[in-house]
């Protein structure tokens, strides 16, 4: 997986580098818009992290270049600065996600790979979530690489939390995605569900009950045990 | 303090009153003045009439034509009116007697008439007197009258006099009233345009239709504004300058510090000391980029720089749901259960002063609340009202405690842990610059904090 880092800041840049890095991405660095392009022009990149504040042409001025381009890489967008207008108009011009200034290395390492899957998830269809593997085109679940067989309505909870890994699924969403298949369906149906989904999954992953608001899958790959 | 209107009616209605009172008493001397003149020159003319009619036949009085011009039989009938013919002598020749005589002098017309008051038999009574030349010598024809008529007359007259003047009276005070009224309103439109003034900066007063009196009171409020709308510009690019300023370089070293507390264990090895420092460095950067963080939010929140241009309809669900979600690690670490309790409710504000607001919420109550604990974040409508609310049974906080909490830099004595103390003054900022109460209380289930912020209806 190959990030593209635009920042100017040494210190950041040099932390961030060393940061996705360790945690399994190539990284490149540009220090300026200029470069990032020249860059971008020459190799193929999974994900650009572009900071804001950048001297000469700014972030946004690239990321608004990038796409009227037609380049549909992800995009995730640093800034120090706090602007509600900043934000918007970073995602106005096709930014996919936006952290700011000072940020957590594991969390951005996260995000980062968020990103990628999510913008590869239609060709492959297979994701890979520590344990577990995914494969949502064929519906098939493996852990450690042992096939598990899963109901179909089980299955429908697991493609909604794994598509959202590491976010809080509502439950009306769940129950959204399960309507299909039964026609009168209680939220105790989801609960259900989960929990029979959570006796199969063993300790090989955690869906987090959140009160009030739904499940998350927690985002375990990658992270330091 | 006394209106402007107050004021003129109270310097115009003594001077009104005055007026009045001044030509009530005018009124009066016209209304006497007018019927004793009138009333004089009827009896003047009765007395001339009847001494005209005195006759003295071959020095017989031939007095029926005197009498009949003297006392009319209207006159005769009701007893209003009297009369004495006396000779030369002063005796009686004709009428009543011992009625008195107005001697010529006293008051007197040109036509040789006198006039008199005087008491008879315990009446008050006009006289008028006239001497005629006879064959029997001078007679006097004295025509008396009663006041009764004349008095009657005078009230009549005073009566109208005052009633008009009443209705005029009526009639001023209902058109100053008036003409107060209007011509105060664009001084009180302007008020309540002042009064009902936004947070906006940009919103000026209108100077279209105000009077010329008001112009140089209009320009200058809006030139205040114009110089506050400037300052809060500034101050809020200067505060977006300065986030710049410090988190880039507090980002850097954070990163960096990551870097090296996440190396593998045989460098720590070699250093086994220095692995301690880091992470005692690593706290300090920590805070000092929370401590920034926070300063610029509460710089953020003053209400100078909470431009109401930028409120707009936020719904506080989402805003609940986010937060949760963007909360939930730190609870998991810390041993809580967090939960969010979310109703539909919608207010007008930024929505990043909310997000700040609820962050700082959330960020006290799993910063306070024991592992073990739980903490449930609210949104919804209380009679009208829209709420946000973060609620934990943690230790909760002293009454007495409850209001020095918000202020700057204080923090609970005996409070462990990293914080600043700046947590509930943006709580506060924010939610006073969305004019909504921020209230600390006890939960229903009657132990631990309960902070809710209560939008106004919208």
């Amino acid at each position: 997986m190959r990030i593209l880092l635009v920042e100017d800041d040494e210190l950041v840049a040099d932390a961030v580098r060393r940061g996705l890095s360790a945690a399994g991405f190539t990284v490149d660095h540009a220090g300026s818009a200029e470069a990032a392009r020249s860059a971008l022009a020459a190799e193929h990149f999974d994900l650009a992290v572009v900071d804001i504040g950048l001297p000469g042409d700014d972030g946004l001025s690239l990321l608004a270049r990038l796409r009227g381009a037609g380049n549909a890489m992800p995009v995730l967008v640093l800034t120090a600065r706090y602007a509600l207008q900043e934000k918007m108009r970073a995602f106005d011009l096709g930014a996919d996600d936006f952290l700011m200034k000072p940020f957590e290395q594991a969390e951005l390492a996260a995000r980062c790979r968020a990103l990628i899957r999510r913008a590869g998830l239609a060709p492959s269809g297979a994701l890979k979530l520590g344990r577990l593997q995914v494969d949502l085109l064929g519906h098939q679940l493996q852990i450690d690489g042992v096939a598990v067989e899963l109901t179909r309505r089980e299955w429908l909870v697991l493609e909604s939390l794994a598509h959202n890994v590491g976010r809080v699924v509502t439950k009306e969403r769940l129950l959204q995605a399960l309507a299909g298949w039964e026609q009168d369906l209680s939220a105790n149906a989801v609960e259900t569900h989960v929990s029979r989904l959570r006796a199969k999954l063993g300790d090989a992953a955690l869906i987090r009950t959140v009160r009030g608001l739904g499940y998350r899958l927690d985002d375990t790959a990658g992270r330091n045990p | 303090m006394r209106t402007i209107r107050q004021r003129l009616l109270l310097l115009l209605l003594p001077a009104l009153a005055l007026l009045m009172l001044l030509g009530g008493v005018a009124d009066y001397w016209i209304a006497v003045a007018t019927t004793r003149n009138a009333y004089d020159q009827a009896l003047a003319s009765a007395a001339l009439a009847a001494a005209a009619s005195v006759r003295a036949d071959d020095g017989q009085w031939q007095l029926g034509a005197a009498q009949r011009a003297a006392v009319t039989p209207r006159a005769a009938a009701d007893g209003s009116r009297l009369y004495a013919i006396t000779g030369p002598a002063g005796e009686l020749i004709a009428g009543s007697a011992q009625l008195p005589v107005a001697l010529p002098g006293a008051s007197g017309h040109g036509d040789g008439v006198s006039f008199r008051d005087a008491d008879y038999q315990g009446q008050k009574l006009r006289l008028a007197s006239v001497r005629t030349d006879t064959d029997l010598g001078t007679v006097t024809v004295t025509v008396a009258e009663t006041l009764q008529r004349r008095a009657s007359t005078q009230r009549v007259m005073l009566l109208g006099k005052l009633l008009v003047d009443f209705a005029e009276l009526d009639v001023t005070l209902l058109l100053i009233s008036i003409a107060v009224y209007f011509g105060l309103r664009p001084l009180s439109r302007l008020g309540e345009q002042v009064e009902q003034h936004s947070n906006s900066t940009l919103a000026r007063f209108s100077e279209a239709d105000a009077p010329g009196e008001l112009r140089p009171l209009i320009l200058a409020l809006n030139h205040l504004l114009e110089l506050r709308h400037h300052a809060a510009l500034s101050q809020r690019r200067f505060v977006a300058d300065a986030a710049h300023q410090l988190r880039t370089p507090v980002a850097g070293l954070l990163a960096q510090l990551e870097l090296l507390l996440q190396m593998p264990s045989r460098q720590a090895g070699e250093a086994p000391d220095l692995r301690d420092e880091l992470q005692a460095i690593n706290r300090g950067v920590q805070q000092l980029a929370h401590t920034a963080n926070q300063l610029l939010a509460l710089a953020r929140a003053e209400p100078v720089a909470a431009l109401g241009e930028s409120f707009q309809p936020v719904a506080l669900r989402p805003l609940v749901e986010q937060q949760v979600e963007r909360s939930i690690d730190r609870a998991v670490n810390a041993g809580l259960d967090l939960g969010a309790d979310a109703q539909e409710a919608q207010v007008t504000g930024d929505a990043w002063l909310l997000e700040d607001l609820l962050g700082n919420l959330v960020d006290n109550a799993l910063k306070y609340t024991p592992a073990g604990g739980h903490v449930t974040v609210r949104s919804g409508v209380e009679d009208g009202h829209p709420f946000l609310e973060v609620e934990d049974d943690g230790p909760g906080i002293a009454e007495s405690e409850r209001q020095r909490v918000r202020e700057r830099f204080y923090r609970l004595p005996g409070t462990v842990g990293s914080g600043c103390g700046l947590g509930l003054a943006i709580v506060d900022e924010i939610a006073r610059a969305h004019d909504a109460s921020f209230t600390i209380g006890v939960p229903a289930a009657g132990s631990g904090t309960r902070m809710r912020i209560r939008f106004p209806r919208c």
